[in-house]
C-alpha cells in the first residue's frame, strides 16, 4: 500500500468559482455597503443642489420634489397597481421565452440537422427587437395582455436560444465520452451531463435575456398600452408632469435592480454547484 | 485480451486526407501494463481512441477478446488528461463515483461498498464531500481512477494522464497507479510521450514513429523488477536505447518547430 498524501490546497481559487466561493458572495459586506449608500447619498445631494442651483425645477425636479410625488403614487396603490401589471407581463413573456429558448436551444445544440435548418433563420430573426415587433405585434394580438406576453417572449427566446446552444457545444468531448465508457447511454448522456454542463450558459442567457426584458415592456406600454410603468410614464408625459415621469424612471432602476438580485440569489443557492467552470487539471 | 491487427486510419477534411496510422499491429494480453511511447502527433492517442471504440479504424481489425471494438464497450474505461473536464464539476468526489454506477446500473446495495473501498484505494475517503473545482490536480485524477475502478473494467485506457501535473505529484500518482494495479492485475494501455514515465511503468513500451504514417516501430519488454530507479545502469542503457530509436524523429519535429 503506498501512503497517500494530502495534496489538496488549502484556498480554493476564487476564479473557478466554487460553491463555497459563490455563497460567501451573499453575505454582506459592511464597509462596501456603506460605501454604496454613501455613493447613492451623495448622488441625491448633487441632483438636489443642481436641479435647484443650475437647472429648471421643471425640466429636472429635485428629489424631494420627486419623493413628494411619489408618496401619495404609493399610498394610494396607484403606482404598485402600474408595477404589478408590468412585471406580470415581463414574468410571463420571459419565462414562456426561457423555457422555449431552452428547450429550442437544447435540441439545436445536439441535432445537427436541426441546427442546419433553423440557424439561418435565428440569425436573420434576433436582429428584430422587441420594439421593431410592436407595430405588427398590436396588430395581430391588439394593446391588451398578449401584445406585451409576445414582444417579451420575442426579446427573451433568441438570446436563451443562442446561449443554451452554445453552452451545449461546449460541452467538453473527455466528459461524454467519460460517461459512455462508465456505461452511460445516449439519452443519459444527454440528460444526466451535456445539460447540467450547459447550466452555467443557460443562466447567462437568461440574466440578459432579463435585463433586454425590463428595457422593452417600456417601449412597448409607451406605444401600445392603457396600463403599466410604460403607460404611465406616456401619460404623465403628455400633461407634462415631470415629476411624475421621474417617479416611474426611479421604479424602473430600483425594480431591475431587485430583479435582479433575486435572480442572483437563486442561482446562488439552488445552481450553485452547476455554476463552476472546471477545465483544466 | 486486445488484438489490433494492420489498423489503418485516415483523416479526411477539407484540407486533403492524413493518414494518421498505417499498418498497426499489436496484442496486449491480460493483465499487461503496455505504454505507447512516440513524440507528439505520432498517433498514439489515434490508437487509444480506436481502441476505446470512440472512433472506428479505417482499414483492419480491432478486437477485445473476440468481439470486434465497434463502440465504447464496458470491459474497457478511458482515463483523460484533463480531468477537469472528464470529471462532472458539478458532484461530489461521492457522487462522481456514484455516477458511474448508478449509470451502469449496479444493485443499490452494492453502491455504497464499492464507493467506500476505491475512494479509500485512491485515499480520497476523507475528501468525499469535496467538488472537483476543491481538488488538487493528483487528488482529480485519482478521483478519476477511483470512478473508472468502481465500475470494475477489465481494460485502462489511459491518454497522458499525469502529463498536467508537477514531477512531484506525477511521481506519486506512478507509485499509486502501480499499486492499483499490482492489486486488481487490470490491463492498462498508457499512452505517454515520457520515456522516463514509459519505463518507470510498463511491462512493455510500443515505440511509436512520428506521423503521418504512424507505426509502430519497436516493441521492447521490461523485465527490471519496480520500483524502477532511473540511475540503475539497465534503466539507463534502456533510456539511451529508447532516445536513439526516437531520435530521428525528434530531429525532424525541431526542424519544423
Amino acid at each position: 500500500m503506498v501512503e497517500i498524501q494530502d495534496t489538496a490546497p488549502t484556498v480554493a481559487k476564487p476564479s473557478e468559482g466554487s460553491p463555497t466561493h459563490a455563497r460567501r458572495t451573499v453575505i454582506i459586506d459592511l464597509p462596501r455597503s456603506a460605501l454604496a449608500v454613501g455613493s447613492l447619498v451623495l448622488a441625491f445631494l448633487i441632483w438636489q443642489f443642481l436641479s435647484t442651483v443650475l437647472f429648471d425645477p421643471f425640466l429636472i425636479p429635485p428629489p424631494l420634489e420627486v419623493i413628494r410625488t411619489a408618496i401619495p403614487m404609493l399610498m394610494s396603490g396607484e403606482i404598485l397597481g402600474d408595477v404589478a401589471i408590468s412585471m406580470t407581463r415581463v414574468l410571463v413573456g420571459f419565462t414562456t421565452g426561457s423555457l422555449a429558448g431552452i428547450v429550442t436551444g437544447v435540441l439545436l445544440g445536439r441535432i445537427q440537422l436541426l441546427h442546419d435548418l433553423l440557424d439561418p433563420i435565428i440569425e436573420l430573426l434576433r436582429y428584430l427587437s422587441p420594439t421593431a415587433m410592436i407595430p405588427i405585434a398590436v396588430i395581430w394580438f391588439g394593446i391588451g395582455e398578449l401584445s406585451k406576453y409576445f414582444l417579451i417572449f420575442w426579446g427573451t427566446f433568441f438570446i436563451v436560444v443562442i446561449n443554451t446552444t452554445a453552452g451545449v457545444w461546449r460541452t467538453p468531448v473527455a466528459r461524454q465520452r467519460a460517461a459512455e465508457c462508465l456505461g452511460a447511454s445516449q439519452l443519459q448522456i444527454f440528460v444526466l451531463v451535456v445539460i447540467p454542463s450547459a447550466v452555467p450558459y443557460i443562466v447567462t442567457g437568461m440574466r440578459v435575456a432579463m435585463a433586454s426584458s425590463f428595457m422593452s415592456i417600456i417601449p412597448a406600454e409607451i406605444l401600445a398600452a392603457d396600463s403599466g410603468i410604460g403607460y404611465l410614464l406616456q401619460k404623465s408625459s403628455m400633461l407634462l408632469q415631470t415629476n411624475r415621469i421621474f417617479v416611474a424612471l426611479l421604479t424602473i432602476c430600483v425594480l431591475g435592480f431587485i430583479v435582479d438580485r433575486i435572480f442572483r440569489f437563486f442561482v446562488d443557492r439552488v445552481l450553485a454547484r452547476y455554476m463552476s467552470f472546471v477545465s483544466q487539471t | 485480451m486486445l488484438r489490433v491487427s494492420n489498423v489503418r486510419k485516415v483523416f479526411e477534411s477539407t484540407r486533403g486526407t492524413y493518414v494518421a496510422l498505417d499498418g498497426v499491429s499489436l496484442t496486449i494480453s491480460d493483465g499487461e501494463f503496455l505504454c505507447l511511447l512516440g513524440p507528439s502527433g505520432c498517433g498514439k492517442s489515434t490508437l487509444l481512441n480506436i481502441l476505446a471504440g470512440f472512433e472506428p479504424a479505417t482499414a483492419g481489425a480491432v478486437m477485445s477478446g473476440d468481439a470486434p471494438i465497434t463502440s465504447a464497450g464496458r470491459e474497457r474505461v478511458m482515463f483523460f488528461q484533463d480531468a477537469g473536464s472528464a470529471l462532472l464539476p458539478w458532484l461530489t468526489v461521492e457522487e462522481n463515483v456514484r455516477f458511474g454506477l448508478r449509470v451502469r446500473k449496479m444493485p443499490k446495495a452494492d453502491w455504497q461498498p464499492i464507493i467506500d473501498k476505491y475512494l479509500r484505494m485512491t485515499g480520497l475517503d476523507t475528501h468525499r464531500t469535496k467538488f472537483p473545482s476543491e481538488l488538487s490536480g493528483g487528488m482529480r485524477q485519482r478521483l478519476q481512477i477511483a470512478r473508472a475502478l468502481a465500475v470494475e473494467p477489465e481494460v485502462l485506457l489511459m491518454d497522458e494522464p499525469f502529463g498536467a501535473l508537477d514531477a512531484m505529484t506525477r511521481r506519486h500518482m506512478h507509485a499509486i497507479l502501480l499499486d492499483i494495479w499490482q492489486r486488481t492485475r487490470k490491463t492498462i494501455v498508457f499512452v505517454t510521450h515520457d520515456i522516463a514515465e514509459a519505463i518507470s511503468l510498463a511491462d512493455r513500451i510500443g515505440v511509436m514513429s512520428s506521423g503521418p504514417c504512424s507505426v509502430i516501430t519497436k516493441l521492447i519488454d521490461i523485465e527490471l523488477p519496480r520500483p524502477r530507479d532511473l540511475t540503475n545502469p539497465k534503466v539507463a542503457l534502456l533510456y539511451n536505447e529508447i532516445e536513439a530509436l526516437l531520435a530521428p524523429d525528434l530531429a525532424r519535429i525541431a526542424e519544423h518547430a
